[in-house]
């Protein structure tokens, strides 16, 4: 008894937790904390004062924002934490801010939408810094158990969030629809890692679910044809949540049925997750497989930037028309990912191929953000059905809202002198030094034929009618919809200045 | 207190910049307020541009003194062949702002607002020293270009801006991958590729598959308006409103030229081997074959535009025999008429909108007799007819007769069809002046004109015309103000052409017996 006790000790206190783990995490602390709150103001305050909810969450993730920013070693460590379930490979900075402004600008999206429809505030800003919570901690996993917690954390949330209009049928179905892709993808992502456990644990591998000991392995020649098929399924998982080739074809469906707020937080922090977490997988555990997984992978962002595209061409429905080029802009974060597994080093410009990812997410944040707030402030009659012929005489019923949505797609589009040029460009500045010339031009093609469906949008929003004699209704916007638009505008166009002073 | 010119730079780009900034963000300013501001904006770089190309010319100028490396994002500075552009650009711009000015429109400050942008863009694109710099302005002054055609433009606006949309976009991303491959190879950092460095390590170092050349030559080219990527232009041009027109067949188009010879002929060889041959065939195709569909059309405008892009075949081929013998004549041609082509076109669109305006009509059918009612238009019309087609005396006849004698060594067939857009030229563009100002004027016309009688030219319009053909005047009988200027420039170009193609010969063994041939001739 006494020996088993001892032995049980021993391991305790080698896994337990130490306090400066707990610090590592404290951002991400933060914000499920402040996830927790929600539901207890929600419990406390009187219906007169409920608006302090979203403005407690916008305050607190600003704050954490702010935070995670300070360049302080107590959560910035590069070391493992947890007894390595934790350890940072991607840059931390960039990994936080991504899912928090994304957070931050999803709830400031949702609060009047959500009003409008008679759907509750506190659970939805619950649901969605939990999410971030999880998703922050996803950017930092190095071992497969807090992977797979993390992502159905964040799935579980986001199958929520999508299907959260009960009176909408729409909204529903999108739920279903997500609720079993995902459930289907999850189920293969854990058996990829159950085939990956067992085939190097039967080699011998002290922890088979940790990454750098699952790198030290492959690297060292340690696996069998089970460990290959376990690493496809592990990486089709990853690119479930990233909506590649060919793992895209719920994104439209889900993307059109989701109320819109949600659709911008699957474009971006669900996006966003899918590509750290294959950046991770290919460059971490799998990094010795490089030579397989780089050619599959730039076949794959090939196809995945011509199939967005083509795709988007022949669409009507903005949130489909969005939710395509979105398509289009994984197989951009693709191409990030295959060059840090070819070259790795960049020379001609500061950023490497990780920072490089980060930087066009937070570009793509601000497209995605803009555009869909100039979509919300619209009317509309059902949220799923946004036909462009709907934005006729935008310019003239609204300059404001023509102009969001001009600055959203023109950087959504790569158009100089927003931030997503300066992220497109960088883009192409690496695949031009890793010389993976089929992916160049299947990127310039792709930003070719993306102009028509952008253009195209814009192009209903601007042009001045035929019949001038018609009277056009001017659309009010509220003093909030305009902070957050002139906001956004700037960020779009000081961005491009920071990336390359 | 001295001012340096590299501030002088700044303020001439970034002007129209802010201006159109506050005008865009201002947009319930007064009329009367706004206008004086709008015109502050356009007039200020007028100023400034000539008197940096006049002291850039000064003996004593030193090319470092204009580059200045601030926090601006890219760095601003002057070479030879900018240099001119920009004093073009500007003079350009104050003309499209005039015009801009004087007309009666829907939402006028953003109409306004965002033709400064456009002409903030396209004098950046001539100021900046960096190459990726060189591409960003560009596009910054593209974007404004279709938002303003979209709303503000004529018939057709919305098939000509989509396809100008395309067309503009493919040949961007095409020499964007050649710029990006060119600083690659270049081996120099993103902060320090400004277009001379780039430009020097390619004619010493390694060189580059042909591949490259031929994204600089047909990405460019598109922008340029090159044969058979040209299609978007004349629709495009026609579409847009009469001071866009201006800014961006006589301005900003000229930026795909700038890069082509800048990078292209310098140490690409753009003119050797089979690429070589296309760009030599397409080149006389935009010289024959837009010709011929310039003869066929029967719409001012339309005319005006199509003419704008025959124009451009000239030009091609100064570059391309520039780079086949070394020397510098015909670049030093090509630039000029870069220069030339600018003023006169920017004078034949605000011209031909003052037609418009009176007769209501672009339609040739519908026109004749005006130079009765409208003297004034008439003589600046047939003077800027006459600068188009190269009569002496205008800045084009420089730049024709220097393409046309640069083209000495090549066979006689060749050089009969390049000499034949003379003759083409002058054909549709006297028929049209025939067709407007002269004959009998038609009944719609005259029934227009007893409804609502017009009048000749204000005042405006005749200051801003005769801005843009005096200035061509000016440089049509001093051309040395621009040879001056473009000759060193265009002298180490060519030299670095001729240092490439000994490189070329070596590893391309299959390629020899062309090189020793070409200085033969």
């Amino acid at each position: 008894m006494t020996p088993l006790l001892a032995s049980l000790d021993v391991t305790f206190k080698a896994l337990a937790p130490r306090s400066g783990d707990w610090q590592a995490i404290l951002p991400e602390i933060c914000v499920a904390g402040l996830g927790l709150l929600c539901l207890l103001q929600a419990l406390i305050l009187p219906a007169t004062q409920r608006w302090l909810i979203p403005a407690t969450t916008r305050v607190g993730l600003a704050l954490i924002m702010v935070m995670s920013l300070v360049p302080v070693s107590y959560w910035n460590s590069s070391e493992p934490t947890f007894a390595g379930l934790l350890m940072p490979h991607l840059p931390l900075i960039g990994v936080r801010l991504v899912f928090l402004f994304s957070a931050l600008l999803t709830s400031l999206l949702a609060e009047s939408f959500l009003r409008e429809r008679q759907a509750s505030v506190p659970d939805y800003h619950h649901v969605l810094l939990i999410i971030t919570s999880a998703l922050m901690l996803l950017g930092q996993a190095n071992h497969f158990v807090t992977f797979f917690v993390c992502l159905e954390t964040a799935a579980v949330g986001l199958y929520i969030l999508v299907g959260y209009l009960r009176r909408s049928a729409a909204s529903l179905e999108a739920g279903v629809k997500y609720l079993v892709m995902g459930g289907l993808s999850s189920a293969l992502l854990l058996m990829g890692i159950v085939l990956v456990y067992g085939s190097l644990g039967s080699l011998g591998v002290k922890d088979p679910l940790n990454f750098v000991e699952i790198q030290v392995a492959i690297e060292a020649g340690k696996f069998t044809a089970l460990t290959l098929v376990g690493t496809a399924l592990i990486l089709g998982g990853a690119a479930f949540k990233l909506g590649a080739f060919p793992f895209h074809t719920w994104i439209p469906d889900v993307y059109q049925g989701a109320p819109t707020p949600t659709t911008a937080l699957l474009a971006t922090a669900s996006k966003a997750a899918g590509a750290f977490s294959l950046f991770l997988l290919v460059n971490v555990p799998f990094h010795g497989l490089a030579v397989r997984t780089a050619p599959l992978l730039a076949v794959l962002t090939v196809i995945t930037i011509l199939v967005g595209n083509l795709g988007a061409l022949a669409t009507t429905n903005i949130k489909r028309v969005l939710a395509l080029s979105g398509v289009s802009h994984a197989g951009f974060l693709l191409a990030i990912i295959t060059v840090s597994l070819v070259q790795p080093e960049a020379s001609a410009i500061k950023w490497s191929a990780a920072d490089t990812l980060w930087v066009y997410l937070l570009a793509y944040i601000v497209g995605t953000f803009l555009t869909t707030q100039a979509l919300l402030a619209m009317p509309t009659a059902e949220d799923h059905h946004r036909p462009i012929l709907a934005l006729r005489k935008l310019f003239r019923r609204s300059p404001i809202l023509a102009g969001a949505l001009g600055f959203g797609l023109s950087s959504l589009a790569g158009v100089p002198p927003t931030v997503g040029f300066a992220a497109k460009l960088l883009v192409l500045i690496l695949l031009v030094q890793a010389k993976l010339w089929w992916v160049l031009g299947a990127a310039l093609i792709g930003v070719t034929i993306s102009i028509h469906y952008y253009f195209s949008i814009l192009r209903e929003a601007v042009i001045r009618p035929s019949d001038d004699n018609e009277e056009v209704a001017v659309l009010p916007t509220s003093g909030l919809v305009r902070f957050i638009i002139g906001f956004l505008a700037a960020v779009t166009v000081l961005g491009s200045l920071l990336i390359f002073i | 207190m001295q001012i340096s010119p590299s501030v002088l730079l700044l303020i001439a780009v970034y002007t129209p910049i802010l201006t159109g900034l506050i005008l865009l963000t201002l947009r319930k300013l007064p009329q009367s307020f706004a206008s004086g501001f709008a015109l502050g904006g356009f007039a200020i770089p007028g100023v400034i541009a000539p008197w940096l190309l006049a002291k850039w010319l000064s003996p004593n100028t030193e090319i470092q003194q204009f580059i200045s490396e601030g926090p601006w994002g890219f760095g601003m500075g002057l070479n030879g062949l900018g240099a001119p552009l920009l004093a073009m650009t500007a003079f350009v711009g104050l003309a499209a702002g005039i015009k801009a000015l004087t007309q009666e429109v829907e939402a006028r400050n953003t109409y306004l607002g965002l033709i400064l942008f456009m002409f903030g863009g396209t004098l950046g694109v001539f100021a900046t020293t960096h190459l990726i710099g060189f591409y960003f302005f560009h596009e910054f002054a593209l974007v404004p270009t279709f938002i303003l055609t979209l709303f503000w433009g004529g018939e057709g606006r919305r098939s000509a801006a989509m396809q100008m949309a395309l067309y503009l976009t493919a040949g961007a991303m095409a020499s964007l991958a050649g710029l990006l491959i060119a600083l690659d190879a270049s081996g120099l950092s993103f902060n320090e590729a400004t277009l001379v460095r780039v430009v020097e390590a390619l004619a010493e170092g390694p060189h580059l598959p042909q591949a490259t050349a031929a994204l600089i030559l047909f990405g460019l080219g598109t922008l340029a308006s090159l044969f058979p990527f040209h299609s978007w232009a004349a629709p495009g041009y026609s579409a847009a409103p009469t001071p866009v027109s201006m800014l961006h067949a006589g301005a900003l188009k000229k930026f795909g030229l700038y890069g082509i010879i800048l990078l292209g002929a310098s140490s690409l060889h753009l003119s050797q081997g089979t690429l070589g041959n296309w760009f030599l065939g397409l080149a006389v195709a935009n010289v024959f074959v837009v010709g011929l569909i310039c003869l066929v059309q029967r719409d001012l405008k339309q005319l005006l535009s199509w003419s704008s892009v025959a124009h451009m075949g000239p030009i091609f081929l100064g570059i391309w025999v520039a780079g086949t013998n070394g020397k510098a004549a015909g670049l030093d041609a090509a630039a000029f008429l870069m220069v030339a082509h600018g003023l006169s076109c920017a004078a034949l669109f605000l011209l031909g909108n003052a037609v418009r305006t009176r007769a209501g009509t672009y339609r040739l059918d519908s026109l004749g007799g005006m130079a009765s009612r409208s003297p004034i238009l008439a003589a600046l019309f047939i003077a800027a007819t006459m600068a188009s087609i190269g009569l002496p005396g205008f800045g084009n006849f420089w730049g024709e007769i220097g393409v046309f004698l640069s083209l000495g060594g090549l066979p006689l067939w060749l050089q009969a069809i390049v000499a034949s857009t003379v003759v083409i030229s002058a054909v549709y563009s006297l028929r049209a002046v025939a067709a407007t100002f002269f004959g009998p004027a038609t009944e719609a016309l005259e029934e227009r004109y007893r409804v609502a009688p017009f009048g000749d030219l204000g005042l405006a319009e005749i200051g801003a015309a005769s801005f843009l053909l005096g200035a061509s005047l000016v440089i049509g009988f001093c051309p040395a103000i621009i040879t001056r200027s473009t000759n060193p420039v265009m002298t180490d170009i060519a030299a670095y052409s001729q240092r490439a193609e000994i490189k070329l010969s070596k590893p391309a063994p299959q390629r020899a017996p062309q090189s020793p041939a070409t200085p033969a001739r």
